[in-house]
């Protein structure tokens, strides 16, 4: 059979020594630097690029890179968990309740979950890349501007659901997300918008500026507000690894977060950050205790991070099988190959096998090696939260100017760190969630744009979003995500508004 | 105040010192801004010909990557930069279009930069999504004029090749047609392969790939001979527009002021880059060659420059659209 | 006459709300707004900006209802400190190369904290620039000069 053959060829070129050896090096280095605050994914890659292109052999280097990619994921997602700065729109999910987790003390069985959800997720995904490619790549052809714009309406919908608080407040977080993700030069017509004449911002605001500074710089001023109280993050450090119990309570999310982010990874854009929403409202619907979430619900941790590496993980898909990079780190990974000498396009899988079925046995590897080295170092990333907190922030501030900076080496996108650093803090005192603002900030232009392009493919016709059989389904499940969300919780939410108003 | 002092003390070490840099240039790391960010098609381009210049200089030169507003952030940072050789830019050509699309650019393009030489002249395609009726480029000509109220063009967005060669083709053929902007090639590409759009023009660089698997449908190049990797396309004059050619044309640039010396030390060292078997041998594979030693000079790309600002300009202002 | 009493913590989200709303509803109102059909650049924003003044509206009406979680203490000596630290490193990075703007960032951010001592904050310092040199400059080779044209080099 060609897959068996397929798959052997491709796990004997990623287990030589060398290729393993490169791959241990990638995940290695990818979760060092992607471990440092204001460091995600993509800055990492970009600052590691450079030293695979010193490795002579095409399938080593991308192998390396791949390493990279998978270490640096979850580099971020540790310090999402450990200090709530999301390196990732992905991994911003993550922080919600993974950080919630570690100020509880149970910052070990976070990361220990995030970690074999995203060994678990990364199996499967792994597997469904050598099934399906092809097939799967039909589907996300098939997604238009008008399936796009469904999408993000069952993304926004979805969004209300992740507030624990007040729904009016979170509505208008998703929307002034929205706004600021419009902020830069208008796609369509050219025109400059709110970007108050500065030219550094025609390009949009840098989404790792904006999340470190309305989750990791409002984390920062909040520990300082009250100095007297507390000098470490955590004062009790639980149990390292997850109980039975904990067990027995991420099977199900990771299974479903699974699925989700396999299904959504394979779509350009924001396939991650939407499956790893969509496993949130997910899990905190078919939770029996909802009311934890927000305050370091297991689940909430171990369906996003799944859904996200999932999503990671397939996002290789239209990056294999057609040469598209569908977001910045598969527009890295392109270039990466491009100088290795291998242009991506249709024709990689049958002009260079090894390479093509080495690169898919390696993701396997690359997990395997990842969740080999972190459930060890998890009891040192565990110390690192009874540091007391006067000095780990100053280091944290050091990193993620370095970080924030180098990707682009502009000072504006440091001004935005200041800027959303005091917004943040000021949301936050005024009980205003952040994660909805960030999904809009993500969604804001894609929604947009497809909305806009929609109208103009369909000659103006508005009909196009439910005549199009795959729109017309998104728009279905939105709705039917409303009226779940909404029907039962009317009575439900009026009774608990009555009890935090007399509290 | 201090920093002042500071700043004022070191231009004056510069300016003692500038004259003995030129015997022993370069005697440190280079760095080489490309205005856009790291993994693209000019990414690329700069990553490989920066390799190859290292050995022959001796020293390093690291790219930097300062992308946004269409590369002329960057292109400012390298305006502003000392002239000393140890600042260079390599840009495509939208250092000649900005000088249209934008009306408020930090900079003057034809007064602020010194020339090093041309790099390499990337072709472009014109392409369709693989069910699209016309067989040939005449027919499609004849398509498109009789519809053009319903065939759709990608581009990648203002300033973008395919919107240069977008804008190109529809000022060649005199007929306006329905523009569908995308944020980058990416999107456009999947668009196109989806069959979600009609036509695109884009560069080599993203569609030979395709157009060799037969994902997408190509009617013609856009340079001036046919290209060895896609020998059996024809050229856009011979099937048929007279005098459509556009090719996304990239140079090396040095602050305004740099040394003559150091220009042409650093061209001789393009020139011998851009015969590396590595670079030659990379730049076939994604359906470009690199510049000639005639191209790859001081006064070639200077030439070059002020040529292309002179042809888009009307072809920029009579589409309207501008980037600010 | 009754007085209106306004809880603070909702008072002021609601004002945000309506502040930012007007903020993009006057910079979009001043932007080709297009039809329904072919959007110009403004349709869309002024239509979001529309929703978060209203929604700043009821969150204002629910102020004067309700009462929320007090605002509680503000951190003027982190903000003062903290926010500043990151636009130091930007600004100063290519002037006095990457070691001192990454020593100074550490330790402007050190004093955000009052419990920091002035040697511990030096050693902090330090030992975050030796580690950023060491990582960024030797091994990932980040193109910044470690010092800068305007100590001399």
């Amino acid at each position: 059979m060609d897959l068996i053959d397929n798959l052997i060829l491709g796990f004997s070129t990623a287990s030589t020594l060398w290729n393993l050896f490169f791959c241990l090096i990638g995940v290695l280095l990818g979760t060092l630097i992607g471990v440092l605050p204001g460091i995600g994914a993509t800055a990492t890659i970009a600052m590691l690029l450079p030293i695979t292109f010193q490795i002579g052999d095409p399938v080593a280097a991308l192998i390396m890179l791949a390493g990279v990619y998978y270490g640096a994921q979850y580099g971020g997602s540790t310090t999402a968990i450990l200090i709530n700065m999301p390196g990732e729109s992905s991994s911003a999910v993550t922080a919600v309740d993974g950080y919630q987790m570690a100020r509880k003390g149970r910052a070990g069985a976070a990361l220990a979950t995030a970690a074999i959800g995203s060994f678990f997720a990364g199996t499967v995904a792994t597997f469904l890349i050598a099934l399906f490619a092809p097939p799967l790549t039909a589907i996300a052809l098939k997604f238009g501007a008008a399936e796009y714009v469904s999408l993000m309406i069952v993304g926004l919908v979805s969004a209300v659901v992740l507030a624990h608080g007040s729904v009016i407040k979170a509505l208008g977080m998703v929307v002034l997300g929205l706004l600021l993700g419009l902020v830069g030069t208008d796609v369509i017509s050219g025109a400059p918008r709110f970007i108050l004449g500065i030219r550094e911002y025609a390009d949009g605001l840098n989404f790792v500026a904006v999340a470190v500074g309305v989750f990791g710089i409002a984390e920062i001023l909040r520990n300082l507000e009250n100095e007297h109280e507390r000098s470490v993050l955590i004062r009790n450090v639980q149990g390292l690894m997850p109980t039975r119990e904990d067990f027995r309570r991420m099977t199900a999310p990771i299974l479903r977060g699974t699925v989700l982010g396999s299904v959504l990874g394979i779509l350009p854009g924001a396939g991650a950050i939407l499956a790893a929403f969509a496993s949130y409202t997910v899990e905190k619907r078919v939770s029996r205790h909802p009311e934890e979430f927000g305050k370091g619900a297991l689940e909430g941790v171990a369906g996003p991070e799944s859904a996200n590496n999932a999503g990671a993980q397939t996002s290789f898909i239209p990056m294999l099988t057609l040469g598209l990079p569908t977001n910045p780190v598969m527009a890295l990974m392109s270039g990466a190959m491009i100088i290795q000498g291998i242009v991506p396009g249709p024709n990689v899988a049958s002009e260079q096998p090894a390479l093509f079925w080495g690169i898919i046995a390696s993701m396997w590897i690359g997990n395997l090696l990842l969740i080999v080295l972190n459930l060890p170092l998890i009891g040192l990333w565990v110390k690192l939260l009874t540091v007391p907190y006067y000095i780990l922030f100053p280091i944290i501030m050091a990193f993620c100017s370095i970080g924030i900076y180098s990707v682009n080496s502009n000072v504006y996108d440091l001004y935005l760190v200041a800027f959303f650093g005091i917004l943040g803090y000021a949301l936050m005192k005024l009980r205003c969630e952040p994660a909805p603002l960030l999904l809009g900030f993500v969604l804001g232009p894609l929604l947009e744009e497809n909305l806009r392009r929609a109208m103009i493919l369909s000659k103006g016709d508005p009909t196009t979003f439910v005549t199009r059989p795959i729109s017309a389904g998104l728009l279905a499940l939105a709705a039917a995500v409303l009226v779940i969300v909404f029907l039962p919780a009317i009575g439900k939410k009026r009774a608990e508004v009555f009890v935090e108003e007399g509290a | 105040m201090k920093k002042l002092l500071a700043a004022l003390a070191a231009a004056t070490m510069l300016a003692l010192t500038s004259g003995a840099q030129a015997q022993t240039y370069p005697d440190r790391t280079i760095t080489m801004v490309v205005p856009f960010s790291a993994g693209g098609p000019t990414d690329t381009v700069t990553r490989l010909v920066a390799e190859a210049m290292s050995r022959d200089l001796g020293q390093q030169i690291v790219v930097e990557n300062v992308g946004g507003a269409g590369g002329t952030l960057g292109a400012a940072r390298v305006a502003k930069a000392d002239p000393d050789g140890y600042t260079l830019l390599l840009y495509h050509i939208g250092m000649a279009t900005s000088a249209t699309l934008y009306r408020k650019l930090p900079y003057n393009t034809l007064e602020a930069f010194d020339y090093v030489g041309l790099v390499t002249d990337v072709p472009m395609t014109i392409v369709a999504r693989k069910d699209f009726e016309p067989g040939d480029l005449q027919s499609l000509l004849d398509y498109v004029k009789a519809n053009k109220d319903k065939v759709t063009l990608a581009n990648a967005g203002i300033g973008a090749a395919s919107h240069l060669c977008g804008m190109m083709f529809m000022s060649a053929i005199q007929t306006p047609l329905v523009t569908v902007p995308y944020k980058g090639t990416g999107p456009a590409m999947t668009d196109l392969l989806g069959g979600q759009v009609d036509i695109m023009c884009d560069q080599t660089t993203n569609t030979t790939k395709q157009i060799k698997a037969g994902t997408i449908k190509a009617y013609a190049v856009t340079s001036a001979k046919r290209l060895d990797v896609l020998s059996d396309l024809p050229t856009a004059e011979e099937a048929g527009i007279a005098g459509f050619q556009v090719g996304i044309w990239h140079g090396v640039y040095a602050p305004k002021g740099t040394p003559t010396e150091i220009t042409e030390r650093l061209s001789k060292s393009l020139q011998l880059a851009l015969k590396d078997p590595n670079v030659v041998a990379r730049f076939a594979e994604l359906g470009t060659a690199p510049a000639t030693e005639a191209e790859a000079t001081p006064a070639a790309l200077k030439a070059k420059l002020e040529s292309e600002i002179a042809r888009w300009k009307p072809v920029i202002d009579a589409a309207g659209q501008y980037a600010d | 006459m009754k007085i209106i009493h306004i809880d603070t913590t909702n008072g002021l989200c609601g004002a945000l709300f309506v502040v930012l709303g007007l903020f993009f509803a006057y910079q979009s109102w001043m932007m080709d707004m297009g039809t329904a059909l072919r959007m110009g650049p403004g349709y869309f924003p002024l239509l979001l900006a529309g929703i978060l003044l209203l929604l700043g509206i009821i969150v204002l009406i629910q102020a004067t209802r309700v009462a929320s979680e007090p605002i509680g203490p503000l951190a003027w000596r982190g903000m003062l400190l903290i926010l500043p630290a990151p636009i130091f490193f930007g600004l100063t990075v290519r002037g006095l190369g990457f070691l001192p703007a990454i020593f100074i960032t550490a330790l402007i951010a050190s004093f955000a904290s009052m419990r920091m001592k002035p040697i511990t904050a030096l050693i902090l310092s330090a030992g975050v620039t030796l580690f950023s040199y060491l990582v960024f400059s030797r091994g990932l080779s980040l193109p910044y000069r470690p010092f800068g044209p305007w100590l001399g080099f």
